[in-house]
């Protein structure tokens, strides 16, 4: 089945949160439609579903990984050049800490970020439909809508209160 | 949710504490605490002359510091930074004042075993007159002081509401400490300066009492121990107790009468900070551990061992297990740090490791000959504790307990005013189609 | 928060996105000004290397100078970034909103310029590097992990990393919104480095998530960083005014003083150069006035701590380094400079509401407080050195040599273009958590009078 993007332009939040509503009555499911906003909203303001993501096993598996290798060039630089300095012992362990703290911390910065970036489903490529008043305040429902719903949904949008409704052109799109 | 009469109601509540249980528990607390003084007045017959027999009792006193004079700050703080989920939690908090005034007589016989700061090295350096007994005793009693006006400054609005709805000896009483209450605004704006000039002092004498008490009382002792780490480390300690002290104080409050004003909100914002300072805990403890063991200086390697990893290793593992590794691993994740046991089974052990941190601090130090010498030399032998100490070291920290459970029959163990203004100043409102909460921000 | 004034998201845009989307001839003036004065120090710098650092005041025994000093300030900068933005991200303050981004930014471009110090103070950097990349695994020799100068380069580096994703991370919808509002180029830029951020829900859920993530995990980052600047120092015997346990917590609250003062003379400059009167307001330089009361005076503790114990055994190494830091002229002089301006100026001004509320007062104490906090490094590294020997025939002075100056004014100029350019390209004030304050601002009624009030999620 192909389908399309739409997007339905609302000057005030209000009216995207009834075109949500319609949208719901309609039996789209909140995989088939999201609201852009220009700053982000208390979540399920618009009624959209709620939002699963993994973000918080990110910084556990990179402090994992940051600890690994941290520990390994610990130790690895102390048994392959074994000379003491200062009295303090090859492998003694509170010098050994830092690096370790320091290396597990890195990975786990590190993943976080990469986290925050895959789970945002980032990068992707902007929609063509996408319109630069979002960031000026207008609030965005865009559809993913089968091409047989297009004027279902179009008027649907325009009767909760949509400024502009813009279609994506042609070829079937995801988004 | 509750209106206003409402809650005065159910807090000045009349059938609080009146159980066959909490008299029990009242009963059974002060034997324990007289036991506890018996042990005291056992020690105090043997007298002055061996410091060493002293070092568990120096430490129940250091533990009574550390975690019930803190707990006043946790209000301080959280009012300080207008944290809008505080309002059920402060007093609990407040009410350890009271055994600010038990804990000051405790004190007391441990000046009779420190010798004057003259010709040994000490904060007080050459300080000519007094020091240190005289001017701890000062700032202690100061802190103490401190702290009941800072107690009284928040009770009074709650004392007058007792005062309207009481009848007899509560209200005669009631009455007389809220002579002037009416709450007119000028009131109002006068105790509101007054929480935060005397919660400022309060923070200032807390940090001053720590910082002379661990140094005099423990530092000093041990010939060659120069720690510049060491006081802020008590202090903090004495912070992280402190919330650790409120979680547990509340969890128990929870179950006993069933509160249901202590929700996980409140557990939930207190196990951040829990975690914040059982991280910075370990923190303080190895700038102190790294530099010392580092160094490698004769000294700074004997007072690890002395204070660390020889006699009193063993209140040392648990002491950084229970204050550090425990607290930190429950409240890592998330599912525990939202809820209500966690913080509380953290704050527990925290708790417990504090006195073992003490023990292994304060027992450590005692134990230490009085010598002319400039640098300590020979670690002395581990001291168990024996009867008497037992009985000083559970009766002491019972008694502790039986002042603040008293206290808290007395006043109202939650700041009914502060609760009060949260009614009209948080409101449940729906935002679009999310239902949200909307704090209000005077000032 | 009742000074707010209402703000649409256009205005908000507009205003914010000035910096990025107009030049004004001011800005090429001091683009070209700040230009002339890194370009001053880069000819000091090369100048230097030519000669070597006999060019320096730097003499037996005092090895470490004006240039370890600076490394250090300029580390202690950074920390306000973290310190500011973190901690009130973690704690929900309002006020953070407009602060947050320049403050991280002063992290970034200060870390980045401390760590030039360390390697000017090679002497022959190029020799450095080339021992380094790439590196001569046959030789079997390792660096020595136990040393704090190993430990050092790592904690900068992974505080700088992380710090700069922080940085960018935040940046995304910011870089979106200047996507939308630039044509040619720059459009094209930031459509790439924006990533397609179009902030459905689950894009602002996750940058809210991952913001509050984020912070929590570059806390403990940003506390040892400091600490393990200070254990190049601390770990040493040779120097036993050095050799203090406190030294770490000292430095790491030191250094947050500094930073926030930095932060505060950064918002300052920023509200009067582009004009930002309603987004960077005077409750704003309240609440830094605030924290930096209680954070100066937990510095001070910190100080007395260690002046105390230093006294505390009495021993002939401490008693000669504190009697040059306080009765040795020049040495006094700075001794009384620094506790003047770092703490017993500014913070009675502090308070009172008054000064407090004023901007020029707030940006005149916040730029004593540096003067102060480089004082107290440049107190502790070289009188430290200048005594660390047993006999008074091998105590000496340092003075720094008119190259040492201008290379360290330079990095003045070098932090102050960064952050100048950075505005140029990218909105020093977070646009979108300005107009997240804008959604979540409410009011609510209290008898006749409405209370300004946010929505709070949880």
């Amino acid at each position: 089945m192909a389908r399309r993007g739409i997007l339905g332009l609302f000057r005030d939040a209000d009216g995207a949160a009834e075109a949500v509503d319609w949208l719901r009555r309609s039996q789209f499911s909140s995989e088939e439609f999201e609201v852009l906003t220009g700053s982000p909203y208390p979540e399920g303001a618009f009624g959209e579903g709620h939002i699963k993501h993994r973000l918080f096993i990110f910084p556990f598996v990179g402090a994992a990984l940051g600890f690994a290798v941290a520990i390994l060039l610990n130790i690895g630089t102390q048994v392959s050049y074994p000379i003491v300095t200062g009295g303090k012992p090859i492998l003694s362990l509170p010098p050994m800490t830092i690096i370790t703290y320091e290396g597990t911390l890195l990975g786990a910065i590190l993943f976080t970020v990469l986290g925050i970036v895959f789970e945002s489903r980032l990068p992707s490529r902007l929609p063509k439909i996408y319109d630069p008043r979002i960031s000026d305040g207008y609030i965005g429902v865009m559809v993913a809508c089968p091409e047989e719903r297009l004027n279902e949904v179009d008027r649907g949008l325009r009767q909760a209160g949509a400024v502009d409704v813009k279609w994506e052109p042609g070829a079937a799109a995801k988004i | 949710m509750a209106s206003s009469q409402e809650v005065t109601r159910h807090l000045l509540g009349g059938g609080r504490g009146r159980s066959p249980s909490f008299w029990l528990l009242v009963g059974v607390l002060t034997v324990l605490f007289g036991a506890g003084v018996v042990g005291l007045i056992i020690r105090l017959q043997g007298g002055f002359h061996e410091r060493s027999v002293w070092g568990y009792y120096a430490a129940t006193v250091a533990y009574l510091l550390t975690i019930t004079q803190g707990a006043p700050l946790v209000a301080v703080a959280l009012r300080l930074t207008k944290a809008d989920w505080r309002r059920p939690v402060t007093r609990a908090a407040e009410l350890f004042t009271v055994v600010g005034v038990l804990n000051f007589f405790l004190f007391l016989p441990l000046l009779a075993l420190v010798p004057s700061a003259q010709g040994r090295s000490t904060v007080w350096l050459q300080w000519p007159w007094g020091a240190p007994h005289v001017w701890d005793t000062l700032a202690w009693a100061l802190l103490v002081l401190c702290g009941l006006a800072l107690l009284y400054t928040s009770v009074l609005p709650d004392v007058a509401a007792a005062r309207d709805g009481a009848t007899g000896f509560r209200q005669r009483v009631s009455a007389w400490l809220a002579s002037h209450w009416q709450g007119t605004e000028r009131q109002w704006r006068v105790q509101r300066g007054g929480l935060v000039l005397l919660g400022v002092f309060y923070l200032m004498l807390f940090v001053l009492v720590h910082t002379l008490f661990s140094s005099d009382f423990a530092m000093s002792i041990v010939p060659g121990w120069k720690d510049a780490i060491f006081p802020p480390f008590h202090a903090l300690s004495g912070l992280q107790s402190a919330v650790a002290v409120t979680v547990v104080a509340m969890y128990l409050w929870r179950r006993a009468e069933g509160q249901p004003y202590l929700g996980r909100d409140q557990f939930w914002a207190l196990s951040k900070v829990l975690f914040a300072l059982s991280l910075l805990w370990f923190y303080f403890w190895f700038a102190q551990f790294l530099t010392m063991w580092y160094g490698r200086l004769p000294i700074e390697q004997t007072l690890l061992q002395l204070l660390m990893v020889g006699p009193y290793r063993v209140p040392f593992v648990l002491a950084f297990s229970l204050n550090f590794l425990v607290p930190f691993f429950i409240l890592l994740w998330n599912p525990a740090r939202k809820s209500i046991l966690g913080p509380t089974l953290a704050a527990t052990s925290i708790l417990v490791g504090t006195l073992f941190d003490r023990i292994r601090i304060y027992v450590s130090a005692y134990s230490v000959e009085e010598s002319a010498a400039h640098i300590l030399e020979q670690v002395p032998a581990t001291r168990l504790p024996d009867g008497v100490d037992i009985l000083m070291v559970v009766g002491l920290v019972a008694g502790a307990v039986l002042f603040y459970v008293l206290a808290a029959r007395l006043i109202p163990p939650i700041a009914i005013w502060e609760v009060k203004e949260g009614l009209y100043l948080r409101v449940e409102r729906l935002f679009l189609r999310k239902g949200v909460s909307v704090v209000g921000k005077p000032e | 928060m009742q000074e707010r004034r209402d703000t649409s998201f256009p205005q908000i845009n507009q205003d914010l996105l000035r910096g990025v989307i107009k030049t004004p001839i001011w800005f090429w003036l001091v683009l070209g000004a700040l230009g002339m004065v890194v370009l001053g120090g880069a000819g000091a710098m090369g100048y230097l290397f030519y000669v070597g650092l006999g060019l320096t005041g730097l003499n037996w025994p005092v090895m470490w100078g004006a240039f370890i000093t600076t490394f250090v300030f300029w580390v202690g900068i950074s920390h306000a970034g973290v310190m500011l933005s973190a901690i009130l991200r973690l704690t929900h303050a309002e006020w953070r909103r407009p602060a947050t981004r320049a403050a991280e930014v002063l992290t970034v471009f200060s870390l980045a310029t401390a760590a030039l110090f360390p390697i000017i103070h090679v002497g022959r950097p190029w020799r450095a590097l080339y021992w380094i990349f790439p590196y001569d695994f046959a030789r079997g020799i390792w660096p020595n992990i136990r040393s704090p100068l190993i430990w050092d380069p790592a904690a900068i580096f992974t505080y700088l990393t992380g710090s700069s994703l922080f940085v960018y991370i935040a940046l995304l919808p910011d870089l979106a919104a200047a996507r939308d509002h630039t044509t040619g180029w720059r459009h094209t830029l930031y459509s790439v480095i924006s990533l397609g951020f179009r902030g459905t829900a689950r894009q602002w859920r996750l940058q809210v998530m991952g913001g509050i993530l984020l912070s929590a995990l570059i806390l403990p980052v940003f506390v040892s960083v400091h600490s393990i600047v200070s254990w190049d120092f601390g770990m040493t015997m040779a120097v036993s005014g050095w050799h203090v346990t406190i030294f770490a917590p000292y430095f790491v609250i030191g250094a947050v003083h500094s930073g926030v003062a930095a932060v505060v003379t950064l918002l300052a400059l920023m509200r009067w150069v582009f004009g930002w009167q309603d987004y960077i307001r005077r409750e704003h330089f309240d609440a830094l006035g605030r924290l930096m009361l209680v954070v100066s005076t937990a510095w001070l503790y910190f100080f007395f701590m260690e002046f105390l114990f230093a006294l505390y055994s009495g021993e002939s190494a401490e008693i000669a380094l504190r009697e040059m830091q306080v009765f040795t002229p020049p040495w006094s002089y700075f001794f009384i400079t620094f506790l003047l301006t770092a703490y017993f100026i500014p913070v009675p001004l502090w308070l009172f509401r008054g000064v407090r509320r004023s901007v020029p007062l707030m940006f005149l104490t916040s730029l004593s407080v540096n003067i102060g906090m480089w004082l107290e490094r440049f107190l502790i590294f070289v009188p430290g050195l200048a005594r660390k020997q047993v006999f008074t025939f091998d105590w000496y002075t340092y003075r720094p040599s008119a190259v040492e100056i201008t290379i360290i004014a330079a990095s003045f100029a070098v932090v102050a273009l960064g952050v100048l350019l950075f505005s140029k390209f990218f909105p020093l004030v977070p646009i979108y958590d300005v107009k997240e304050g804008e959604v979540f601002s409410t009011r609510i009624e209290v008898g006749r009078r409405k209370v300004p009030a946010v929505v709070r999620e949880e």
